[in-house]
């Protein structure tokens, strides 16, 4: 029980310190000179890391909900809508919110643990010693680079999953790729794309500025380490989930069918 | 040029520095000795404003630091060369990147200066074939003397050696002492020097002091230390297992 109330009081103390993090992002942010070559550097970095994880899960995603979904939709006779039950579930949803927590656990903890074993070793101290904010230097354009990267990855990730959601159809139906992708745009709108895409520069955001922070306080020792890195999955994660119901309920309210 | 005075920091309950003072004047050495986890590392890391002490005054060209803006600070830890005890190389840059980091900040030297520089000051430390290695791929005395060069590299007009030489072996550490000696000359550097190490100690210093629960309680020359009748001092000094 006690060690509930403890890990309880640690996500709030948790929550404060990552408010006070965020704003002094939004001061810095506004502020030139950009390091361009190192968000760049970040950015392909994420790229690299991430491709061939998410690769894998948006195809499997697409093929799943597509195999799942067939027979239910057959009880009903309404196999023809396969294809745009599962862009829409993709595009809105399981695209979006499934590559933010993929990337949660592989970012986010990486960004946890090298801002945290640079604060350990000293070299954050360093930087600012010899006169460079590293808080403009690491934290900056690591967000920024989080924050552009993940909405590119869902683009890609959506478009992967509805090539396995093409699989999982014709394995039961006849149906030539360009009547599926007619299909396809046939269901979706732009209300379904704009919310869908537009919420990842927020997970991308929080992936970004909860690594960093918790990295950047990380605490002495390899162990410091380690608890930054497993923590800033756990948070940015959970975060992700709230955001997500928060952004529904509001898409639902801006965007009414 | 440096002056601390009545400085006091204390981490929980323990009290690390208990109202310390003293004053470097410019061009000279001042060497700092003490035993392990005694505060040497904290006094210097208050220097520059890494830590914030508790209490205290800590001015530098007659500034008060703790009365300096974030800008102004910065302007002067640009003057300001500190070697840390953990050598603190970026892991994520090479030896070359290190080194440029500070140049392409803080100077308008061209690409080919840089270049230039940094081989400079390679070759002062001995270690041009390690311009572009990895950290990673360095020993620990490696590490040690590119961080030297890294923290020389702006010619600052204030050292400050976080044991220079622990972890190099006594010929490098010997060199290293002439080189401090030999950058002190020539640009007339103000340094404090924290070390366990007599020969550096000895040699390079103009004033001894020795660190012991939160004050000093010794401070003199070389000389003076060596004829001191100090129980602590004398311990540093013998060879021998008393
Ligand atoms: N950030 C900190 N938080 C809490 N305690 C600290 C912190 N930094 C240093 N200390 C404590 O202050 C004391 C002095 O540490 P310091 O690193 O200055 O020792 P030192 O004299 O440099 O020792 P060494 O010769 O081993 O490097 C130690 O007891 C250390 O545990
Ligand atoms: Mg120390």
């Amino acid at each position: 029980m006690m060690k509930l109330i403890d890990s309880i009081n640690n996500f709030f103390s948790v929550i404060g310190g990552l408010t006070s993090f965020t704003l002094r992002f939004f001061v810095e942010v506004f502020r030139p000179p950009y390091e361009i070559t190192e968000i760049r550097k970040h950015m392909d970095e994420l790229g690299v890391k991430t491709f061939s994880i998410v690769s894998i899960t948006g195809f499997i995603i697409g093929l799943v909900l597509g195999m799942q979904s067939q027979p239910v939709l057959a009880r009903f006779g309404a196999e023809m809508f396969l294809p745009g039950m599962i862009a829409l579930s993709v595009i809105r949803e399981l695209g979006p919110v499934l590559t933010a927590l993929i990337f949660a656990g592989r970012v986010g903890s990486g960004i946890g643990a090298e801002l945290g074993s640079m604060r350990v070793t000293e070299q954050i101290d360093a930087m600012e010693v010899s006169a460079v904010d590293p808080f403009r230097f690491l934290v900056v354009t690591r967000v920024i680079a989080t924050t552009l990267m993940l909405p590119l990855l869902t683009i890609y990730v959506d478009l992967i999953a509805l090539l396995g959601g093409y699989v999982a159809v014709i394995i039961t139906q006849n149906m030539t790729f360009s009547y599926y992708i007619q299909l396809v745009l046939d269901a979706v709108r732009f209300s379904d794309i704009i919310p869908g895409v537009s919420k990842t520069f927020v997970f991308g955001f929080v992936v970004g500025i909860v690594g960093s922070y918790l990295g950047f306080n990380a605490s002495k020792g390899t162990e410091g380490v380690g608890k930054a890195s497993t923590t800033s999955v756990v948070i940015s994660s959970l975060l992700i989930l709230l955001i997500d119901s928060v952004i529904v309920r509001l898409t639902l309210i801006i965007f009414p069918d | 040029m440096l002056k601390i005075e009545n400085l006091h920091k204390r981490f929980g309950d323990l009290v690390v520095l208990d109202g310390v003072n003293f004053e470097v004047p410019e061009g000279t050495t001042t060497v700092i000795l003490g035993r392990s986890g005694i505060g040497k590392s904290v006094l210097l890391k208050c220097i520059v404003r890494l830590i914030e002490p508790d209490k205290g005054k800590i001015f530098i060209e007659g500034k008060n630091i703790f009365e300096l803006t974030l800008k102004e600070l910065n302007e002067l830890r640009k003057n300001i060369g500190f070697l840390f005890q953990s050598s603190a190389l970026y892991d994520s840059m090479t030896v070359k990147e290190n080194l440029a980091f500070p140049l392409l900040r803080h100077t308008g030297l061209t690409n080919k200066e840089i270049e230039e520089r940094i081989k400079e000051i390679l070759n002062l430390v001995g270690l041009a074939e390690a311009i572009s290695k990895m950290p990673s791929e360095l020993s620990g005395g490696m590490k040690k003397r590119i961080a030297l060069a890294r923290s020389l590299i702006l010619n600052p007009k204030i050292m400050l050696y976080d044991e220079p030489t622990t972890g190099l072996d006594p010929v490098t550490s010997k060199e290293i002492a002439k080189l401090i000696i030999e950058m002190q000359k020539k640009f007339k550097m103000t340094n404090i020097v924290v070390t366990h190490d007599m020969v550096v100690a000895l040699s390079t210093a103009d004033k001894i002091l020795l660190l012991e629960n939160g004050n000093f309680i010794f401070e003199g020359t070389p000389e003076q230390l060596l004829n001191s009748e100090l129980d602590i001092a004398k311990k540093f000094l013998s060879t021998k297992l008393d």
